[in-house]
């Protein structure tokens, strides 16, 4: 697998000239929508100053039409965009990954992972699936939504979780649940009653105490076997989670169901989306596109769950 | 109600608490050694075919192998205590380690199939007691604790609870045996 520098090489050297074409035509639609917001902003300046009342109802509709026609000025260039830079980028780490703009891992794994309580609104889209060391893998970019109505049955949206969700083969036969999710209690209250608030989590199996203390620190972990848990988590296996927790700065949740590892880590955005108002070739926003897949397709080899040292077949 | 009363049932429930606190973490602790136990037991089957294997060309480790076969049989043996069972796990641990390494200086033998499929279902088993281990002293710990701090150690003296021991966890078995390094 190609290493970050050698991707941001491949990305400036290889994808310059479809860079700079882009480019050109992000400027040309940053115009138009400069141009566009203007007489947009006017008109509703206009309408609410005509009809002098319902603002909050203008303020609303404005928004609301707004994102729809910000989403059709930039819907073209996100096209080309994530065909000419995503894919080859996903393709310069491995040459076998499907990749499709649209479609994201499907409901059906992101409720069986166990990580988040049912989503009521799932989307996503920049799917990636395929073989590494012959490790299944697939991820995408998900959002996950509930639905609220308070008393006036107004309905309301909150999100779950936003992020990069990834399933791959585990390297260990398990047969119960184990849950690592990021240990936001203890942070908050404290150990003694943070640790006393999460033995009482009803929502989750028991609670499992690890004997790494950083790993403690910074993950809670729930199982439906006290043993199980352990052999998932073996002290290598906790020190690596903890490297691949600092890499991608993020809070990561894990689970291991099935024969399968779930990993959802929370960008809280949409991912791998061309910015209108900042340059393809900028490094920054280069390297955000290059180090998110690169994490993402390393799990395999950081996790080591290539190596199948037992006698999993 | 009067007051007397209320304190009463209060002091009364939090002695139920305590009292119900401890037993489930003796019971934990009983629990997980059951599954320390099946583990174990895993791994002193596994003994004679692997003396069985390696027996013919390992000459002059005979009396290594006949020290695991002794223990095997001790561990066997009905009736022994948990703190015996920990006394020697801790020994076939040490001499498996042994018969292990000096399988690399007999080119036969690690290129023998059988071998290395005992060298492979070892290693699941010696990780599967890893966990095991490490959910037992987890428990122990959790029990200990409960049973020297306030104010359930006076609750436990009088129901005379007893500090249990843990397993020792060498460094060396904190890291994952690399099988692939076993065969180059």
């Amino acid at each position: 697998m190609k290493s970050v520098s050698e991707l941001t090489d491949f990305y400036y050297k290889n994808l310059f000239p479809t860079l700079k074409n882009l480019e050109d035509k992000r400027k040309k639609v940053k115009e138009r929508m400069i141009l566009i917001s203007i007489i947009y902003t006017l008109l509703f300046a206009l309408i609410a100053y005509a009809i002098g009342d319902f603002y909050e109802f203008i303020l609303v509709a404005y928004i609301v039409l707004g994102t729809i026609i910000y989403k059709f000025l930039i819907k073209d260039y996100t096209h080309e965009f994530k065909l000419n830079v995503i894919k080859p980028l996903i393709h310069a780490i491995d040459n076998s990954l499907l990749y499709s703009s649209t479609t994201h891992v499907s409901d059906y794994l992101f409720e069986h992972s166990n990580l988040f309580s049912k989503p009521d609104r799932l989307s996503g889209n920049d799917y990636v699936k395929g073989k590494i060391d012959n490790i299944n893998i697939q991820f995408s970019d998900i959002h996950a939504q509930k639905r609220h109505k308070n008393s006036r049955g107004k309905e309301s949206w909150s999100t779950l979780f936003q992020g990069l969700f990834l399933v791959a083969d585990f390297n260990k036969h398990f047969y119960g649940e184990t849950v690592v999710l990021p240990d936001t209690a203890q942070n908050s209250f404290g150990s003694l009653i943070g640790h006393w608030l999460q033995s009482n989590n009803i929502s989750r199996d028991e609670l499992v105490k690890m004997d790494d203390t950083e790993f403690e620190k910074e993950f809670v972990v729930y199982s439906s076997d006290q043993v199980e848990a352990r052999y998932i988590l073996s002290n290598a296996l906790m020190k690596k989670l903890l490297f691949f927790k600092e890499k991608s700065k993020h809070d990561i949740y894990i689970s291991f169901i099935g024969a399968n590892i779930y990993m959802a880590i929370s960008y809280e955005k949409d991912l791998f989306e061309p910015s209108i108002f900042s340059s393809l070739l900028e490094y920054k926003v280069a390297m955000e596109y290059i180090k998110t897949l690169h994490l993402a397709i390393s799990v395999v080899k950081e996790l080591k769950l290539n190596q199948r040292l037992w006698s999993k077949t | 109600m009067s007051t007397p009363l209320i304190i009463l049932i209060v002091i009364a429930l939090i002695l139920i608490l305590m009292y119900n606190s401890l037993v489930a973490k003796k019971n934990q602790v009983t629990n997980i050694f059951a599954s320390v136990d099946t583990v174990l037991k895993k791994r002193y089957d596994l003994i004679p075919n692997l003396v069985a294997s390696v027996n013919k060309y390992m000459e002059h480790e005979k009396s290594l192998l006949e020290e695991v076969t002794k223990l095997r049989a001790e561990a066997n043996r009905p009736n022994i205590s948990d703190e015996q069972k920990i006394t020697l796990d801790a020994k076939v641990s040490s001499a498996l380690g042994s018969i292990m390494v000096a399988v690399e200086n007999y080119p036969e033998l690690k290129a023998n199939e059988n071998v290395m499929h005992l060298q492979r279902t070892l290693n699941e088993v010696e990780e599967q007691i890893s966990a095991a281990r490490r959910a037992y002293n987890q428990a122990v710990t959790d029990y200990n604790n409960a049973i020297e701090m306030i104010p359930t150690n006076y609750m436990a003296s009088l129901m005379s609870y007893k500090q249990k021991e843990v397993f020792e966890i060498v460094e060396s078995q904190r890291k994952n045996i690399n099988v692939k390094e076993l065969f180059n």
